[in-house]
C-alpha cells in the first residue's frame, strides 16, 4: 500500500462538544462518566511531576488541541494508552516501563491522538450501531445501558485496520512537529514483537498490538515514514530520569503479571541496554518464580549482579536466602536473611524472616 | 444485573467461574476436604464453582463484597489457580511442599493480583495453625475493576506435604472490621486430622 507523506495531513481545528442528544454527545457523556472514575481511582498514579511531563508531551504533540486533552497515568501492568472522544487519555504503566525513550511513548501517544483527532471513535460506534442487535444489547443493559454498552464497546475494542493505518501516520507528523525522532516509532514495535515472540501461547498482549495490520507491517511501514521525515530527539536520559522514582513498582508489577517468558524478553532488553540493580533483581524474582531447570542458578547469579550494581532492594537479600535455605546452604541463607533485615528491619515479614534465621541456628 | 455483572467481572479477573451456585451454610462444624475442619459461627454462604478449584469460597455478606477462601489439603505439584481458565497464556500457580511462608504468600499474592489489582504484604509472622508451625499474614488489596479498597488476612501451614490455607478480604470501610474477630475464631478452631 502507498503511505500518505505525513506532511499531506492537516490538524483539524478543536472539536465543540456534540449535543447530548446525538450518538456523539452520548458517547461523551459516557466518557464523562468514566473520567470521573477515573479520577478517584486507587491506581491513578498522583505524582505531579510525572503527570506534568507526560501532559507536556501530549500537549506538543497535540497543538492546538491541547486544552482538550486530560491525561491520566493509571498503574497497570500492561502496555497500552487509550484516548476517548472527550479527550481523556490514559497512559498506563506497563507502557512506561517499556518505552526506552521519550520519543517511543511519543509514538504511541501520537497514534492515541491521531485517533482522537480523525474522530476513529465515533465511527467505531456508529459502525457497532449499525452492526449489533440492538434487542440483544437491550436485553442485557437495558434501554439506557444500550447506547453506553456500544459506546464500551466502540471505545474498548480494536480499531480497524484502516484507522490504524491513519494513525500511525499522524503519530509520525505530530512527532516531527513536535521534535521527536519518528525512527523510535517502529521500534517499540520492535521491541514488543520480542516480547510476543518469547510467549507464542499468550493472547496479544495488549489493544495497540492486537489489531490489524499485523506487527510487523505496521514497524516496516512506520520506519518508512520516519525515512521520510528524518530527525528529531529521542529523549531518553530525560526520560529515564522521570519515571526512575517508579521503576521498583512497575518492575514488581511485571514480575507479578505472571508471564514469564514475556518478562524475561522485556528483561534482557533492559539489561543489555542499561544494566542496573531493579532489572537484575527482577529478572532473578521471574527465574525464581518459573522455577524451570537451571533457573534457580539463574537468579542468583542475577540477585549477586544486583548485590554487586548497588543500590538493590533489600529483598534480594531475601530472595538469595530463600534459594540459599532450600539448597541447604545455611551459612549463606544466613547471611543473606541477616543483611535483609538490616537493610530493611521494619519489613512487613521481619517477624517471619527472624524465625527463619532461629530455625537455622548456627 | 448490575451486580451481577460486577460478580461476573470480579470472578473473571480474580481467574474464577461465572457459571455457580450460591447455599447457605449451618453454624458448627464444617469438614472441608480430607482433613481440615472448621467451626462455623453466623451466617455464612457457600459458593461453589468448578473454576475455583481447588479452593472454596464462603461469603458473610455476599459476593463481591467479602470472601473466605479456604485450600484445604493442595497437594505439591497442584495448582491453586487449576480451575481457573488460562488467560493470555499465563502458567498455573503451583504450590510446591518445600515452599517457606513468604514463597506461600508471594504465591497468593500472584493469584489476588491476576489482571492488575495490586496486593501489598502488611505484615507475615509466625503462627500456629491446628497446632503446627504455621504462619498468619495481613495484606491490603486494591480490586482493579471497581478500585475497591479491601483489607485481608490470611492464615496457613504445609502438613505432610499439603496445604492448608484459609484467607479472608473484605472492604477496608465496615465490612472488614466487622467480620475479622468471628473469622480469627475460625482459624483459630481449625483442627487437622494428621
Amino acid at each position: 500500500m502507498e503511505e500518505t507523506p505525513p506532511a499531506q495531513w492537516r490538524m483539524p481545528e478543536r472539536f465543540t462538544r456534540p449535543e447530548t442528544a446525538t450518538d456523539e454527545g452520548g458517547l461523551w457523556a459516557l466518557m464523562d462518566r468514566e473520567e470521573t472514575r477515573l479520577r478517584r481511582s486507587p491506581f491513578l498514579i498522583r505524582d505531579a511531576a510525572l503527570q506534568a511531563r507526560v501532559h507536556n508531551m501530549v500537549c506538543h504533540l497535540a497543538g492546538a488541541h491541547c486544552p482538550d486533552v486530560r491525561v491520566y497515568l493509571m498503574r497497570t501492568p500492561f502496555f497500552n494508552a487509550s484516548m476517548a472522544p472527550n479527550g481523556m487519555m490514559q497512559v498506563w504503566s506497563g507502557l512506561m516501563l517499556r518505552v526506552d525513550n521519550e520519543a517511543q511513548l511519543a509514538a504511541v501517544l501520537g497514534h492515541e491522538i491521531g485517533h482522537y483527532l480523525a474522530r476513529h471513535s465515533v465511527e467505531k460506534l456508529r459502525s457497532a450501531k449499525a452492526h449489533s442487535s440492538t434487542a440483544t444489547v437491550m436485553s442485557m443493559f437495558g434501554a439506557l445501558g444500550a447506547l453506553g454498552a456500544l459506546g464500551v464497546a466502540a471505545s474498548f475494542s480494536g480499531y480497524s485496520r484502516d484507522h490504524e493505518r491513519e494513525a500511525d501516520r499522524i503519530s509520525v507528523t505530530l512527532m516531527r512537529d513536535a521534535g521527536y525522532d519518528p525512527t523510535q516509532a517502529s521500534k517499540i514495535w520492535e521491541n514488543l514483537l520480542l516480547e510476543t515472540k518469547a510467549n507464542p501461547n499468550a493472547r496479544t498482549p495488549n489493544p495497540l498490538f492486537g489489531s490489524h495490520p499485523a506487527p510487523e507491517e505496521r514497524m516496516e511501514t512506520l520506519a518508512k515514514l520516519a525515512q521520510a521525515a528524518p530527525g528529531g530527539a529521542s529523549q531518553e536520559a530525560e526520560w529515564n530520569d522521570a519515571v526512575k522514582p517508579f521503576l521498583r513498582d512497575w518492575l514488581a508489577d511485571e514480575v507479578k503479571r505472571g508471564q514469564r517468558e514475556e518478562s524475561l524478553a522485556l528483561l534482557n532488553r533492559m539489561i543489555a541496554r542499561a544494566p542496573q540493580a531493579a532489572y537484575f533483581f527482577a529478572r532473578g524474582e521471574t527465574y525464581r518464580l518459573r522455577g524451570a531447570e537451571g533457573d534457580f542458578d539463574a537468579a542468583v547469579e542475577d540477585y549477586l549482579a544486583a548485590a554487586a550494581a548497588g543500590g538493590e532492594p533489600p529483598e534480594t537479600h531475601r530472595s538469595l536466602g530463600t534459594v540459599y535455605r532450600a539448597r541447604q546452604q545455611a551459612p549463606a541463607a544466613k547471611a543473606s536473611f541477616q543483611r535483609y533485615l538490616e537493610l530493611a528491619p521494619s519489613a512487613p515479614d521481619a517477624a517471619m524472616i527472624k524465625s527463619y534465621l532461629e530455625e537455622i541456628g548456627i | 444485573m448490575r451486580r451481577l455483572l460486577l460478580i461476573m467481572a470480579v470472578l473473571e479477573l480474580a481467574g474464577c467461574a461465572v457459571a455457580t451456585k450460591i447455599e447457605k451454610v449451618d453454624s458448627g462444624p464444617q469438614k472441608v476436604g480430607e482433613r481440615l475442619e472448621m467451626t462455623l459461627d453466623g451466617a455464612w454462604n457457600h459458593f461453589q464453582s468448578a473454576q475455583i478449584a481447588p479452593a472454596r469460597i464462603w461469603t458473610m455478606e455476599g459476593l463481591p463484597v467479602d470472601e473466605l477462601r479456604v485450600f484445604a489439603g493442595v497437594k505439591s505439584g497442584e495448582a491453586i489457580d487449576a480451575g481457573a481458565p488460562v488467560v493470555g497464556g499465563a502458567k498455573k500457580i503451583e504450590f510446591r511442599a518445600g515452599m517457606q511462608p513468604d514463597e506461600i504468600v508471594a504465591m497468593f499474592e500472584g493469584l489476588y493480583t491476576k489482571g492488575g489489582s495490586t496486593f501489598k504484604l502488611d505484615k507475615l509472622e509466625p503462627w500456629s495453625f491446628s497446632g503446627e508451625k504455621g504462619f498468619r499474614f495481613e495484606f491490603t488489596f486494591v480490586r482493579k475493576v471497581d478500585g475497591v479498597v479491601s483489607l485481608g488476612v490470611g492464615y496457613g501451614t504445609v502438613s505432610k506435604g499439603e496445604l492448608f490455607a484459609l484467607l479472608y478480604v473484605a472492604p477496608r470501610l465496615t465490612f472488614f472490621p466487622r467480620n475479622k474477630d468471628k473469622v480469627e475464631e475460625i482459624a483459630r478452631g481449625a483442627r487437622l486430622k494428621m
